[in-house]
């Protein structure tokens, strides 16, 4: 009945009003972060292509096409009305759960000199994507179009490492979808010479649009930072602001993240600290959120993943390092030792792929190897897997006495194989162990991003490496030997006072740390209190008994049962260690409204069963 | 600089896939924004958009506008009438015409044996003008009863009743142009950002090519107030004290517009005695705002090349609310602020369609701004709608406040109730439920079938919901806009105009009387009624009203267009042509904070909502910005009593108690505290909502609560939860 090409652009009026048309704009060359705003020269090939956007071929004449583009916002006017989420939410058509624009915000002052700083954000399009580079992938591009940073949903595999890096809460992982999309620019309106659908539909004169570094009509300032947004050295963002208001000295969130916005006199830029004005001060186990969160799979998975590859390690080097008995026992008690060692890795790699939001992408995560850490770990772990397998089978055969003999140019074949996947085992160890390390240091994640993951890693390494073939070993050949039980206690000892270290640092550090850091270690003293003073506890009894082990040994049925009791022991640290490890991140979001992105009533909402209703924009519950 | 890969793969980009895009108004609030509905190859509702090249919102919407389309298919729809015999059965599907007849065959049985006005209608300011024209003929032409009243007495009755006693007629003067003449704003007890977001824009945009002192009086420290030069945060309910305080500076220091004042008004000389009480120290003590102040806005209104006041709730859900309308009435008058551009008092209405009942529904007199009380009018409506003159009562029956005392009293016993919540809506929620369990006979029509009134019903009637139906609704500024028929009504939902007309024929006097079939057909009725007079629709039509996204009235035949003022030439309806300056003695009868309850109590609107949440409750990206109740409070306050942010408090007053999360904030004074209406068994359980005299609209602003942080958490915030059921 209707032309039907007509939806492509449903967006478009006839009757278009002045303010949603892109302005002209008169732009410097180079933007403050020293890179130029004209993202490609005309000649370049990526010049004049087709976004291709809804299978439409067409070209934009947009004189603007190849700038860096960004947002504006003027928060001396942002009223909290609303319309910038949900046009933007209308036309990406998003369930309640999901937006890609949000609006909290920060209050201070006293009644009634009382002042709201409202604060609108979105994806910020940075000179310096970190979801970009982070995402194991390639799910995201950077255009030379607007220089708009897009995200593919069928590229993504939905692990949510973008959700990590990015410092303003702009990747949304969509659980019910398994996978994350996020702002598109409206790079559809653009070509169009339009401003995108939130821009548009502001009510306040605060939300603006254009090629980055240009003060829109009737404005006055280009800042970069505002209280509650986080530093912008972390991505270069392009976003803009305005906000010449006088501010009370110290602003405040009404979110459930126990920050506040302070600054020293009047001249200076507000930064984040602790708040613990609103905050429950008392101390908590808070056990069953610490160990039913969304990161079990990642618990599981490092504790795994880091014990076998320290087992293989210590199997590897043991001998050289003056640990004979270790690598003996591993030798001694090879086929159960091995067949345990790759049992536990599997089950770390399939809970952690099953984890992802599609898991039948896993093939995905090495796409981004050039510059994703979470790329490498994902080869190295996997190169360490194939090697360990392969070494397993190989060393394995030459136990049984099968195909030794074999020999191709002088060579023995199945020594020659082993070597190589013992090697090649070696190498992706270290790689996978580095980047592991690496993926966590996120500046947008001040609680991980410290050296004290670098030793926990390693302890847990160390630790379980030698536990697990001790433990394997000694029930395998039923015997309790001796060089065996005090070398394991050394080196389980050595990792644990390298925990100790770094834990010790890294309280020290937080404690000193401003905003998130400061919160991450209130909350770790706080809400789960009782299970961080169980773990530091546990740490430190675990130390002893390790020290008075590696002396005196273990004897007997009551060596055997001491050894059980301190096995477990040793086991509920670690996972008490790392399930805060993971619950107790903060990232450096933008502040959120009482209920809207307010991790605080999201938890509420799913306590008391509000969440069960669509509209109340909670999911009930994690995957 | 460029990351990423080089062979890019198409985008993708969400696409509704409309191939039709329809013309209406929106649904909500009485600003009247031009929307497109967005249709889909299968004839869904899909998008909404602002209409460009409309006036009032020049391509603009609010939050609740741009997901519009949703609420056609939303949760909680009535599919098919509904009827049980007593309030506890359970209810029973059945077809219109068992449901209609069991209706009037009750309204018949009420009648006779406790007299015509022992039932009683209360209507709504939702459904349109043509709809609100028929079921006032229906109404006091054929069913006969006086007590028959809108829930407009809960938002605008106050406004009416000021606009008549100053001007001598309802109508609000002003227009949104006004912003962009204006020399000074005040705002009273108006919050533009949360409730009328596009006037806000509006007035934002006039700010943005031309500043001038935009004033405002809030006891809350709202958006508006902290934009605002000047906030004056007055203590509640005495709005009245400050505007004579102000007349008091003006006439003191000869600021006044004498020649205005002795051309076009009567009684100056009483209100200036009157006045002369509350000079700027006395009136200090009273509302709490400083003399200096006080001196300094007189000044500056009055000396303003031209001023202009808006006010919502503020100044009318008040024991003093058309008094205070009249206070800002008399402020513009003797600074000669009516019917100039950016010189107005400017009611900023509630609802979408308010406008429309009290031009067009009967329900305080006859149509068209006609009286009861007026021999004539009674004559000229009689005649044009063939009944008996004498069939209409001389006075105007009860208000809707006034109808439920009468129900719990016994003096009523059969109600219909149409688009409206009393449930939810009105004060003292244990009284309501008290009073409505009391009926022979409940009727609720409504498009949503879990209307929380619909607990109490005999008979559910389902009706169609906004552009479902087509018709007419009047905004603020006296626009008559059209919304036009987007989509099919929801299963076996009926528009409001048919259910009426349907009723009608049931009744021996509907049979006799005309009820035009279409939206189109009624219109030419209010044509003809309207013709000459000040609400003047004669130069109307549908087609026209389009074609100009709407058109102010009046509207004379012949005219190219509306009006944008009223009163331009400083004649007003008083019969002599003359306004009326009219004293305002201030008595404090508010329930004030005290000892066992130190708390005020306010409450009001919040941006994702409308009313009762029947629509926007179901609406996730609306709903998820306030999904439950909350209060705001005073932090200092809290600390005090060991409340904690985000934990649950338990309110109580000498109505009841109530149990709601806590949101701590400066922006509400220490011995105050703020909760947004819109949720079922909360504020109104504590509410009290003393009547204004003049307008019957309930204080819901005023009242005094104390405040304890609920005993145990989790059973608080269970009560709460299982009040949810959307």
């Amino acid at each position: 009945m209707l032309d039907k090409t007509t939806s492509k652009k449903y967006f478009l009026r006839d009757d278009e009003q002045e303010y949603a048309f892109l302005s002209d704009a008169n732009a410097p060359k180079k933007n403050r972060y020293g890179n130029s705003i004209e993202l490609i020269e005309e000649t370049n090939k990526l010049a004049g292509k087709s976004l291709n956007i809804n299978g439409d071929s067409s070209v934009s004449a947009n004189p603007d096409r190849y700038k860096q583009h960004g947002f504006y916002f003027n928060a001396d006017n942002c009223i909290s009305c609303h319309a910038c989420e949900s046009a933007c939410s209308e036309k990406n058509d998003l369930p309640p759960h999901l937006a890609y624009r949000a609006v909290g915000y920060v209050e201070g002052g006293s009644y009634p000199s009382y002042t709201r700083l409202n604060i609108s954000m979105a994806c910020n399009h940075c000179d310096d994507p970190v979801c970009l580079k982070g995402c194991p992938t390639r799910a995201y591009t950077k255009f030379a179009e607007y220089g708009a940073v897009l995200q593919d949903p069928d590229i993504c595999f939905g692990c949510g490492y973008c959700t990590w890096v990015c410092p303003y809460n702009a990747p949304q992982l969509d659980m019910t979808k398994g996978h994350v999309h996020k702002c598109n620019m409206c790079v559809d309106r653009l070509e169009q010479g339009l401003k995108p659908a939130c821009t548009s539909a502001c009510l306040a004169g605060a939300l603006d649009f254009g090629v980055t570094e240009t003060t829109p009509e009737n404005r006055q300032q280009l800042k970069t930072q505002i209280p509650g947004f986080p530093t912008p050295e972390i991505t270069k963002p392009n976003i803009r602001f305005q906000q010449t208001n006088s501010l009370p000295n110290e602003m405040k969130r009404t979110d459930s993240v126990p920050l506040k916005y302070r600054r020293d006199g009047t001249a200076g830029e507000f930064e984040a600290e602790l708040d613990t004005s609103k905050a429950d001060t008392n101390k908590y186990w808070n056990l069953k959120k610490l160990l039913s969160s969304h990161e079990n799979a990642h618990i599981i998975f490092t504790l795994t993943s880091q014990s076998v590859i320290g087992a293989f390690m210590l199997l590897m080097f043991g001998a050289d390092i003056g640990l004979a008995s270790l690598t003996n026992s591993f030798v001694n008690s090879f086929i159960p030792v091995m067949a345990t060692l790759l049992i536990i890795f599997s089950i770390g790699m399939v809970k952690l792929n099953l984890h992802l939001g599609k898991p039948q992408r896993f093939y995905r995560g090495f796409n981004n190897w050039r510059l994703s850490p979470l790329s490498r770990e994902i080869a190295g772990v996997t190169l360490f897997f194939m090697g360990f397998a392969g070494f397993a089978l190989f060393a394995g055969l030459s136990q049984y006495g099968l195909f030794t003999t074999v020999e191709l140019f002088s060579f023995n074949v199945l020594n020659v194989v082993t070597t190589i996947s013992a090697a090649i085992a070696v190498l992706g160890g270290v790689v996978g162990l580095y980047y592991m390390i690496k993926l966590y240091l996120i500046p947008a994640r001040p609680y991980w991003n410290h050296w004290q993951t670098a030793t926990s890693f390693i302890s847990t390494a160390l630790v379980f490496g030698a536990v697990s073939i001790a433990v394997i070993s000694s029930i395998a050949t039923a015997t309790l030997d001796s060089s065996l039980v005090s070398q394991t206690a050394l080196v389980a000892l050595a990792g644990l006072v390298l925990e100790g270290i770094g834990l010790l640092a890294h309280a020290r550090d937080l404690k000193k740390h401003k905003g998130e850091g400061a919160v991450s270690h209130f909350e770790q003293t706080t809400r789960y209190g009782k299970s961080y003073w169980l773990r530091n506890g546990l740490l430190l009894i675990n130390m002893i008994a390790l020290a008075v082990i590696a002396v005196l040994g273990l004897n007997g049925l009551s060596g055997v049962l001491i050894g059980l009791v301190l096995f477990s022991s040793l086991v509920v640290s670690a996972v008490i260690s790392r399930a805060l490890f993971y619950v107790l991140v903060i990232p450096t979001t933008m502040p959120g409204a009482f209920f809207w992105r307010n991790k605080g009533f999201q938890e509420h909402a799913r306590e008391t069963g509000l969440a069960e209703m669509q509209q109340v924009g909670v999911l009930p519950g994690h995957h | 600089m460029l990351f990423g890969r080089n062979k890019k793969n198409p985008i993708k980009i969400a696409d509704k896939g409309v191939v039709e895009w329809k013309y209406t108004t929106c649904g909500y609030c009485s600003t009247g924004c031009s929307i497109e509905v967005g249709l889909d190859d299968k004839g869904e509702a899909v998008a909404s958009r602002g209409v460009g090249g409309a006036d009032v919102n020049r391509g603009k919407l609010c939050l609740k506008g741009i997901f519009e389309h949703e609420l056609f298919r939303s949760a909680g729809r009535g599919k098919t009438p509904l009827i049980r015999e007593r309030r506890f059965d359970e209810f029973q599907e059945t077809n219109w015409d068992t449901a209609l007849d069991k209706v009037s065959g009750e309204i018949t049985r009420i009648q006779e044996k406790y007299g015509r006005d022992s039932f009683a209608i209360v209507s709504t300011g939702q459904i349109m003008t043509e709809e609100f024209y028929t079921l006032g003929k229906l109404a006091r032409g054929v069913i006969g009863t006086n007590n028959y009243d809108g829930n407009t007495t809960l938002c605008m009755s106050s406004a009416v009743s000021g606009y008549k006693r100053s001007f001598g007629s309802d109508g609000p003067p002003g227009c949104y142009e006004d912003f962009e003449h204006t020399d000074c704003l005040l705002a009273m007890g108006s919050n533009l950002p949360e409730q009328h977001p596009v006037i806000f824009w509006r007035l934002k945009e006039a700010l943005e090519k031309r500043k001038f002192p935009v004033i405002v009086v809030d006891p809350r420290v709202t958006m508006l107030a902290q934009m605002a030069d000047m906030h004056l945060a007055i203590t509640p309910g005495t709005d009245v004290v400050l505007l004579n305080a102000l007349a008091y500076v003006i006439l003191d220091e000869g600021l006044e517009d004498r020649a205005y004042i002795d051309a076009n008004t009567n009684g100056a000389k009483e209100f200036e005695e009157l006045v002369a009480q509350y000079d700027p120290v006395t009136a200090s003590r009273i509302c709490g705002i400083d003399e200096d102040t006080i001196r300094n806005v007189a000044r500056i209104y009055a000396k303003a090349g031209s001023a202009m006041t808006i006010w919502t709730m503020g100044i009318n859900q008040s024991t003093h609310g058309s008094d205070g309308v009249v206070g800002i009435n008399n402020l513009n008058l003797i600074t000669g602020n009516i019917g100039k551009p950016g010189g107005t008092s400017l009611s900023i209405t509630g609802q979408c369609n308010a406008m429309g009942t009290r031009e067009w529904s009967s329900c305080s007199g006859l149509p068209g701004y006609r009286a009861l009380e007026k021999p004539q009018d009674r004559k000229d409506i009689a005649e044009f709608w063939g009944v008996d003159e004498d069939f209409f009562p001389e006075k105007r029956g009860l208000f809707m406040t006034d109808i439920f005392p009468a129900i719990e009293t016994g003096q009523i016993k059969g109600l219909w109730v149409i688009a409206t919540n009393p449930m939810t809506s009105m004060t003292n929620t244990a009284r309501i439920r008290k009073t409505l369990e009391k009926l022979d006979f409940l009727v609720v029509q409504d498009a949503y079938a879990d209307v929380e009134t619909n607990e109490y019903s005999h008979v559910y009637l389902p009706a169609a919901v906004w552009a479902e139906k087509e018709g007419c609704f009047t905004n603020t500024e006296r626009r008559v806009n059209l919304i036009s028929n987007v989509i099919e009504p929801f299963e076996d939902s009926k528009p409001d105009l048919w259910i009426f007309n349907e009723m009608a024929k049931r009744f021996e006097q509907g049979r006799k009387v005309k009820f035009p079939e279409t939206a189109s057909g009624v219109f030419d009725e209010l044509r003809t009624l309207s013709k000459g007079r000040m609400l003047d629709y004669s130069g109307m039509s549908h087609e026209k009203i389009e074609a100009q996204r709407g058109i102010q009235w009046p509207c004379s035949d012949g005219d190219e267009t509306g009006t944008q003022r009223l009163y331009t030439d400083g004649k007003f309806q008083y019969a002599d042509g003359k306004a009326k300056l009219i004293p305002l003695p201030f008595i404090d009868n508010n329930e004030k904070p005290d000892e066992k309850y130190p708390f005020w109590l306010n409450s009001g609107r919040v941006v994702e909502h409308f009313h009762t949440r029947t629509r926007t409750g179901k609406v996730g990206n609306l709903n998820k910005f306030s999904p439950t109740p909350y209060m705001e409070m005073n932090p200092d306050a809290a600390k005090a009593l060991g409340i904690t942010h985000g934990g649950y408090a338990r309110l109580t007053s000498r109505r009841g108690d109530a149990i709601v999360m806590v949101q701590l904030t400066q922006r509400v004074a220490p011995n105050a505290v703020f909760i947004p209406f819109h949720f079922h068994e909360c504020v109104n359980r504590i509410s009290l909502g003393l009547l204004d005299p003049h307008s019957r609209q309930p204080a819901f602003k005023q009242a005094a609560v104390k405040i304890e942080a609920a005993n145990d958490q989790q059973v608080a915030a269970q009560t709460n939860a299982v009040s949810r059921t959307y």
